[in-house]
């Protein structure tokens, strides 16, 4: 039942083509603009620009696919009444929350590796295999906390309003975590409010990766917390958007 | 089939759903076998939504209980004996109808063969389409195709017909009658008198909360007084039309004069041939629900 779940969220997302453009093809086009122009500079760590970036539009992509692929249609759903419609079979409640995070997590990949494969296939971007699995690995479980919140969204709010809340909190995320504008060319205090965000930690454990340093514990830690409270929120505004009044 | 009407089909016991000053159901009870078609008949606003919602689990009553199958609604439904169309329920637009319907029929433990869901619900030559641009009486049949899906033994239908067009009520008709005659129970709401007459054993209104009348169509249409034939009678004299055959009552009011008749037909032939009245803008409507509720609820 779940895997069926999950395959058809998949295949209703891969036939949209505001997923398609937005969600795998902008954070690509976003990294080879930058790549090109800044690439090969490099950064204090003595990491190329093109890297640095690479992993930038590789965490935004999946910040960005994760909220708008989550929020939006959740809460289209539950006006539509195609939850309800769901409701009436034999799908258990908790199968269509976790049905939608796995097929969140699954829609998220093709963005990070495309971004991943024009950095090491057209910028040059080198890293040992054990760096890449690290780095896709970090990148691909750090977006829980993401589908979290996008679930928290599409939970609370109705679908009118949950648009520009995502784009509002999905840019406020990736401007001030520094994933557009590094943190290094911040000013002291928005460098410590851009450290605090979950964004982030996110970038920080590929940034760490491809400078040869692994996954800061730190990091993991502060994503890890953020995965768990987003999560019991997801929960929680899950049930009172599903509650049988 | 392998159902044992071992335990009633529905039972619900004084049941009622308020929403806040609002009585949308208020102290209903009833029992059904289980086995044939019932209508849930009433007009708009009598709460066939709300009890069609309680059945399946949707909403939980205020007070009362309501036994599905022997148990809770929601365990009636996890257990995939529960097929429903809601009044409401988009399909999702990417998906084609084959993709929807197959994944709804993977969901119950015994369900249709594909063929047999697309051949109820008239579906076949729009397996391939996708939900997105289908009319809407095309999504009601795929959305009749979802609820058959699994073989429930309880297949629960809320203005089934809304959208559709004459011939598509006549196929979807046909389909549902085709899966009550095996053995199972459908529940279908309606506003129509004519649909639960035509296509339920058993018809149960219901009126402002409050189950109004309960028996097989003929008893209800009986009980509702016939049709009514209505005319424009101007400043002709009325005497004598409560001596037609068939007119049960006469009411005239603003030069109209509204007959209630056991035998339209006979009473219409009456009307010219054993009176010299001039009859203009002859009507007869049959035994409309508006009319059926006065009858049925002046009593109560």
């Amino acid at each position: 039942m779940l895997a069926s779940y999950v395959r058809l969220e998949i295949l209703r997302m891969i036939r949209n083509r505001r997923y398609v453009i937005l969600g795998i093809g902008f954070p690509l086009v976003i990294y080879l603009l930058n790549a090109n122009v800044f690439g090969k500079e490099t950064t204090d760590g003595g990491v190329t620009l093109s890297a640095y970036v690479m992993v930038s539009m590789a965490a935004y992509g999946a910040i960005s696919g994760t909220l708008v692929n989550t929020a939006g249609p959740w809460a289209q759903e539950r006006a539509s009444g195609w939850l309800p419609q769901l409701q009436v079979t034999p799908l258990p409640g908790w199968m269509i929350i976790v049905g939608k995070l796995v097929g969140a997590l699954l829609l998220v990949l093709p963005s990070m590796l495309l971004v991943c494969l024009a950095g090491a296939l057209t910028q040059g971007v080198s890293l040992s295999v054990g760096q890449w699995a690290a780095l896709v690995g970090a990148l691909w479980a750090g977006a829980v906390p993401f589908v979290a919140l996008g679930l928290v969204i599409g939970s609370l709010l109705r679908p009118d309003a949950v648009q520009p809340v995502t784009m509002i909190t999905m840019l406020g995320l990736v401007i001030v975590g520094g994933l557009w504008f590094p943190v290094t060319t911040m000013g002291e205090t928005m460098r410590t409010i851009a450290e605090a965000t979950p964004a982030y930690s996110y970038a920080d454990m590929g940034w760490s990766v491809i400078a040869g340093h692994g996954v800061p514990l730190s990091d993991a830690l502060t994503v890890a917390g953020w995965a768990a409270a987003l999560g019991v929120l997801a929960v929680l505004a899950y049930r009172r958007a599903t509650v049988r009044a | 089939m392998e159902t044992i009407p071992s335990s009633p089909a529905l039972a619900l016991t004084g049941v009622a759903k308020h929403f806040g000053d609002v009585r949308a159901v208020d102290g209903l009870s009833l029992t059904a076998a289980a086995g044939g078609a019932i209508a849930l008949l009433g007009p708009n606003g009598a709460g066939k939504s709300t009890t069609v919602s309680l059945l399946l689990g949707l909403a939980r009553p205020t007070a009362g209980t309501v036994r599905v199958l022997g148990g809770t609604p929601e365990q009636a439904v996890a257990q995939g004996r529960v097929g429903a169309m809601l009044q409401q329920g988009e399909l999702m637009p990417e998906l084609t109808i084959g993709e929807l319907v197959g994944f709804v029929r993977g969901l119950y433990p015994r369900p249709l063969p594909l063929s047999e869901i697309l051949d109820l619900a008239d579906l076949g030559s729009l397996v391939k389409r996708r939900a997105k641009g289908l009319s809407g009486g095309q999504a009601q049949r795929v959305r009749f195709a979802l609820a058959v899906a699994g073989a429930p033994d309880l297949l629960v239908l809320d203005e089934p017909t809304a959208a559709m067009d004459v011939e598509s009520r006549r196929r979807f008709w046909d389909g549902m009658r085709a899966y009550a005659a095996g053995g199972r129970t459908v529940l279908f709401a309606t506003h129509y008198l004519e649909e639960a007459d035509q296509n339920a054993d058993r018809v149960l209104v219901i009126a402002r909360g409050r189950l109004a009348a309960d028996g097989t169509p003929a008893e209800i249409k009986a009980t509702a007084g016939g049709r009514l034939v209505t005319f424009r009678l101007g400043d002709q004299p009325a005497a004598g039309l409560d001596a037609l055959p068939g007119v049960t009552s006469v009411e005239i009011r603003d030069g109209v004069a509204r007959l209630r008749t056991d035998d339209a037909a006979l009473t219409t032939a009456a009307l010219y041939r054993g009176t010299t009245l001039e009859v203009h803008d002859l009507e007869v409507s049959g035994g409309h629900l508006e009319d059926a509720f006065l009858a049925l609820t002046r009593e109560s």
